[in-house]
């Protein structure tokens, strides 16, 4: 959305001409620009630049929906909201299981069944709605190398031995499960920058990233000059990115962490990575 | 009349030219007639005209501004002010004691910034409050709409639903309790739906989307009129990765800032910002403080930060011009954000329990 043109804003060609000359041609660059500045480029006057404002402002803004609208939306399709995770329990915490168009993150100390947890959802994810699972494929994203594809059969088949009676039905579902070994962390934020069109042209109904902690803290020293805030950096973009892909295609986005200790008399927290809160301010 | 040429919003080359061609004050102008000014600096017709036209309205606007009536700079004397405050409504939070702390609940005309860490109640205090401006005049509440605008996307429709039904089945116990006509007929308009429909919402994904919004926002709230509560649900997030440019930054917050205060005012709406905390590193030790910077401080008139205390969630008043300091203990509760120990629900304490929480009234002032 910043990034759109000038031009498809439907300013005019000649104002697009001018502040092209000054180096203005997304929206992003106008609406960055104070009110005198904006007089300055574009040789209006004061009364013309806020109309101006507003007309790029429009392009860019989001549309308005009102909280009802968004609760109908919801209830038409109430079975589609949740991939159940069939762990009884789990499910009723959870209100129905993993919700769809939102992140979920899921940590432990090593050893607990992060990985195995995922796995078991890959499954789920390519069954039939029907069955209780959302009929598409999955986009796994493995950057500690611990997917084992011969685990997957295995729980395949002894979860649902009816379902999966034959080995063709077995490799059909191996198919819908894509693997990305990503070893860094640029390439893990570039995998994710370039998925919006895997999800569409694959039909992804899941995304699963085990896990984002592994990468991060082989590649970030916090304890390094200006690591935090390049860490901080490299987790928000990847956070924004999936919740954009969340939310745009309604599928449940899975991220996995792991545990540090934080070094006073309180028990081990989880390392706080997917939501930021540190980050250094002394740089303002 | 002797507004100098240099102050008129005109466009800058024209500008440069009337002053190249030697016109000083604004009299000078008008008096030359378009077809003089034209012939004078080069220009058509038409742009004279136009400039003319500008000229004259930038003049009349002065005057009706030194003649006291209403423009953009008001006068008013502080009885005056005293007098709006006392009228004014506040917007409770169902939480008795953080409203006795702010001094009867959420200002208008006022930017109030909640900061906090994630998981605290910050959003869940925005969704309560996006209901409770809803709430009927009878009942206590300013009768408005609420604008929310989205960053994080963690506005969740089912919790927004959990608390209106909430609310409603509150105020409908307080209208069983009193049995009053205008209770009953609010009680008819203030529906589960009609409070979903009235939630005006926004999601931004980037801060540019963020700015475009708030542009657009003063025409959005001239047509909707009755909004009383804008909501910035993490103002912090759009801005704080990708930008290598920090004064960039603080100049758009900056402008943000003016704006949201240009928009408090002349709507007589609140406006709520939700705000992370970041780790300021000492010589000794770190302390957790607002993110965004110091300059950001002075955006909000109040301030509020959320925090944990083991597994009590406590709120701190940071920053008030009108209230003292205080820290006080809240809870999340299915129905949304209440007090610890919520008090006695007796029919008869409900209905003086909503109203001494805010100041009278002008009408309801006891003679």
């Amino acid at each position: 959305m910043a990034a759109k043109k000038l031009r498809r804003a439907q300013l005019s060609q000649e104002l697009c001409e001018r502040l092209n000359r000054c180096q203005i041609t997304t929206c992003k660059d106008f609406l960055c620009l104070s009110l005198l500045e904006l007089m300055k480029v574009t040789g209006q006057s004061y009364y013309e630049v806020q109309k101006l404002l507003c007309k790029v402002s429009r392009a860019c803004a989001p549309t308005m929906q009102t909280a009802y609208e968004m609760k109908l939306r919801k209830s038409v399709n109430p079975s589609s909201a949740f991939l159940s995770t069939t762990l009884y329990c789990l499910d009723r915490v959870l209100h129905g299981g993993v919700p769809c168009g939102s992140l979920t993150e899921i940590t432990s100390p090593p050893g607990c069944g992060k990985t195995q947890f995922c796995i078991m959802l890959s499954v789920l994810a390519t069954l039939p709605v029907s069955m209780g699972g959302l009929d598409g494929s999955v986009i796994y994203i493995d950057t500690e190398s611990a997917f084992s594809a011969e685990r997957l059969i295995e729980i395949a088949g002894n979860k649902f031995p009816a379902f999966f009676d034959s080995d063709e039905k077995l490799f059909c579902m191996t198919r819908n499960i894509h693997l990305y070994r990503e070893l860094t962390c640029c390439s893990v934020l570039k995998r994710i920058m370039s998925l919006e069109e895997e999800i569409i042209s694959k039909k992804v109904k899941l995304i699963i990233i085990d896990s984002v902690a592994s990468v991060v803290r082989k590649e970030f020293d916090t304890k390094l000059q200006g690591n935090l805030a390049e860490r901080s950096n490299f987790l928000t973009r990847g956070a924004s990115m999936l919740k954009y892909l969340a939310e745009e295609f309604s599928i449940p986005v899975i991220l996995t962490n792991q545990i540090t200790t934080s070094l006073s008399n309180g028990p081990a927290i989880q390392a706080d990575l997917v939501s930021p809160a540190d980050d250094l301010s002394l740089s303002e | 009349m002797q507004r100098e040429v240099g102050s008129l919003p005109l466009a800058p080359g024209l500008r440069a030219r009337l002053a190249a061609a030697g016109f000083q004050t604004a009299q000078e102008l008008l008096e030359t007639g378009p077809c003089g000014l034209s012939k004078e600096i080069g220009i058509s017709k038409e742009e004279a005209l136009e400039a003319l036209q500008l000229v004259r309205q930038e003049c009349h606007g002065d005057a009706a501004r030194t003649a006291g009536g209403s423009g953009t700079t008001r006068k008013f004397t502080a009885l005056e002010l005293l007098e709006e405050e006392q009228a004014q409504g506040f917007i409770i939070t169902f939480c008795s004691a953080l409203d006795n702390m702010l001094g009867g609940g959420v200002q208008l005309t006022k930017i109030t910034e909640i900061c906090g860490a994630p998981g605290v109640g910050k959003t869940q205090l925005c969704m309560q409050l996006a209901v409770d401006v809803q709430i009927p005049e009878c009942f206590g509440g300013v009768a408005g709409e609420a604008v929310f605008i989205d960053t994080e996307g963690s506005f969740m429709v089912d919790r927004v639903v959990d608390i209106a039904a909430a609310c409603v089945h509150h105020c409908q116990l307080i209208a069983e309790a009193q049995q009053e006509e205008d209770h009953l007929k609010a009680l008819e308009t203030f529906s589960l739906e009609s409070i979903l429909s009235h939630i005006y919402y926004f999601r931004c994904r980037d801060y540019i989307e963020l700015l475009a919004q708030v542009y657009l926002l003063p025409e959005f709230l001239s047509e909707h009129s009755k909004v009383r509560l804008v909501v910035i649900d993490g103002i912090a997030f759009p801005f704080r990765h990708d930008f290598e440019d920090l004064s960039l930054r603080t100049r758009l917050l900056n402008g943000l800032a003016q704006q949201l205060i240009i928009i408090a005012n002349d709507h007589k709406a609140a406006v709520v910002l939700t705000n992370q905390m970041t780790t300021r590193i000492g010589q000794s030790q770190s302390t957790l403080v607002p993110a965004l910077g110091e300059s950001w401080g002075h955006a909000a008139t109040v301030r509020l930060i959320f925090h944990w205390d083991n597994s009590q969630r406590l709120a701190t008043l940071y920053k008030s011009p009108s209230q003292k300091e205080a820290t006080i203990p809240y809870h999340i509760t299915p129905h949304g954000f209440r007090d610890v120990q919520p008090p006695a629900v007796t029919p008869n304490a409900e209905g003086t329990e909503m109203n001494p929480r805010k100041r009278p009234r002008r009408e309801e002032e006891k003679q």
